[in-house]
């Protein structure tokens, strides 16, 4: 017996459309990527209907922004506590600046070298010694213990900074 | 011809293959997808340190008078903030709220507008209690807010 002539269709996919549409979203996701180099961590701030936004946070090079955010070891938020916001294991809580990690210890260091390198030209008639011009942001997650602020605030003091600001979220409009 | 392109054979001799470019943009796309970030609003508050003045004891019961002391003590068992300004236990903000405000009219009817709001808290205290104090100041217009500070948490 004879076989049918197979009929051969030619089925082709316009992509045209889809190259467009994707080029688009090329083209969106490219332009929203931050590539900068990250002076903020991922932190939860506390919401604050007060808050002076508005501002470019890092409108001045003079700031050091110091980040407080939680990361148990291993990485991950896997500590059960933290989504009540009510961790209180020291080792959980860590201290960032432009992307480096500290220790409660090294942290001080860190605060000492760039309050120094940007000393004040004049001697501060009040405390009759030069102060730092530097100003430190403190960036601290919504459930961060107060004693982790404390201790900035305090060697902030020590070593000459006055200039400190606390960051705090605007919160979602209703 | 296999695989799609751009262009019909009979029509136009010269067409092209755009598979290759698809795989590369579809990967492009997943990236940028997978490294998208949304940025929350952020706002700063200004705190600046009293120069020359350092930590200082709160001393005699008369300067106690000389500010609005806000103390927040942190039960660990109940995982949970205790309020109380000056010895008054507080249950709820908007009561903290309404005895802050009280007590900043009182401190201008005694001619002191620049009694402070002292913020006492325990080292274990979570930071969004502390920054809801003073968000509340700010409310009320009280913008001298101190941060009492004890020994540095070990």
């Amino acid at each position: 017996m004879k076989k049918p002539p197979q009929v051969k269709e030619d089925v082709t996919c316009n992509l045209v459309p889809m190259i467009d549409i994707m080029f688009l979203l090329l083209l969106f996701f490219m332009l929203s990527a931050d590539m900068t180099q990250r002076q903020f961590e991922d932190v939860v701030l506390p919401a604050a209907s007060m808050v002076q936004t508005g501002d470019d946070l890092l409108g001045n090079d003079q700031i050091t922004t110091v980040n407080i955010f939680h990361r148990p070891e291993g990485g991950g938020f896997s500590c059960a506590l933290y989504k009540n916001a009510v961790c209180r294991d020291a080792e959980h809580w860590r201290y960032a600046v432009r992307s480096q990690e500290f220790s409660a210890q090294t942290i001080r260091e860190q605060i000492r070298i760039e309050a120094e390198a940007t000393m004040e030209q004049d001697i501060d008639p009040v405390v009759k010694k030069r102060m730092s011009a530097r100003k430190v942001l403190i960036r601290a997650d919504s459930g961060a213990p107060y004693g982790d602020i404390q201790r900035v605030m305090l060697i902030c003091g020590e070593v000459g900074v006055y200039k400190i600001e606390v960051a705090a979220a605007e919160p979602p409009k209703a | 011809m296999s695989g799609a392109s751009i262009g019909d054979n009979d029509e136009n001799p010269v067409a092209i293959n755009v598979t290759a470019m698809v795989d590369v943009i579809f990967c492009l796309c997943l990236f940028f997808m997978c490294s998208l970030h949304f940025k929350q609003v952020e706002g700063k508050f200004d705190t600046w340190l009293p120069k020359g003045k350092g930590t200082e004891g709160v001393g005699s019961a008369d300067q106690l008078i000389q500010e609005i002391r806000v103390v927040i003590f942190w039960d660990a068992n109940l995982m949970q903030a205790i309020k109380h300004l000056g010895a008054r236990r507080v249950s709820s903000d908007e009561e903290l709220e309404a005895l802050i405000k009280e007590a900043h009219e009182d401190s201008l009817r005694m001619n002191k507008p620049d009694m402070p709001v002292t913020i006492d808290a325990d080292s274990r205290v979570p930071w969004s209690t502390i920054i809801d104090i003073v968000n509340l100041c700010k409310k009320n217009k009280i913008d001298k807010i101190e941060f009492a500070m004890g020994a540095a948490p070990q």
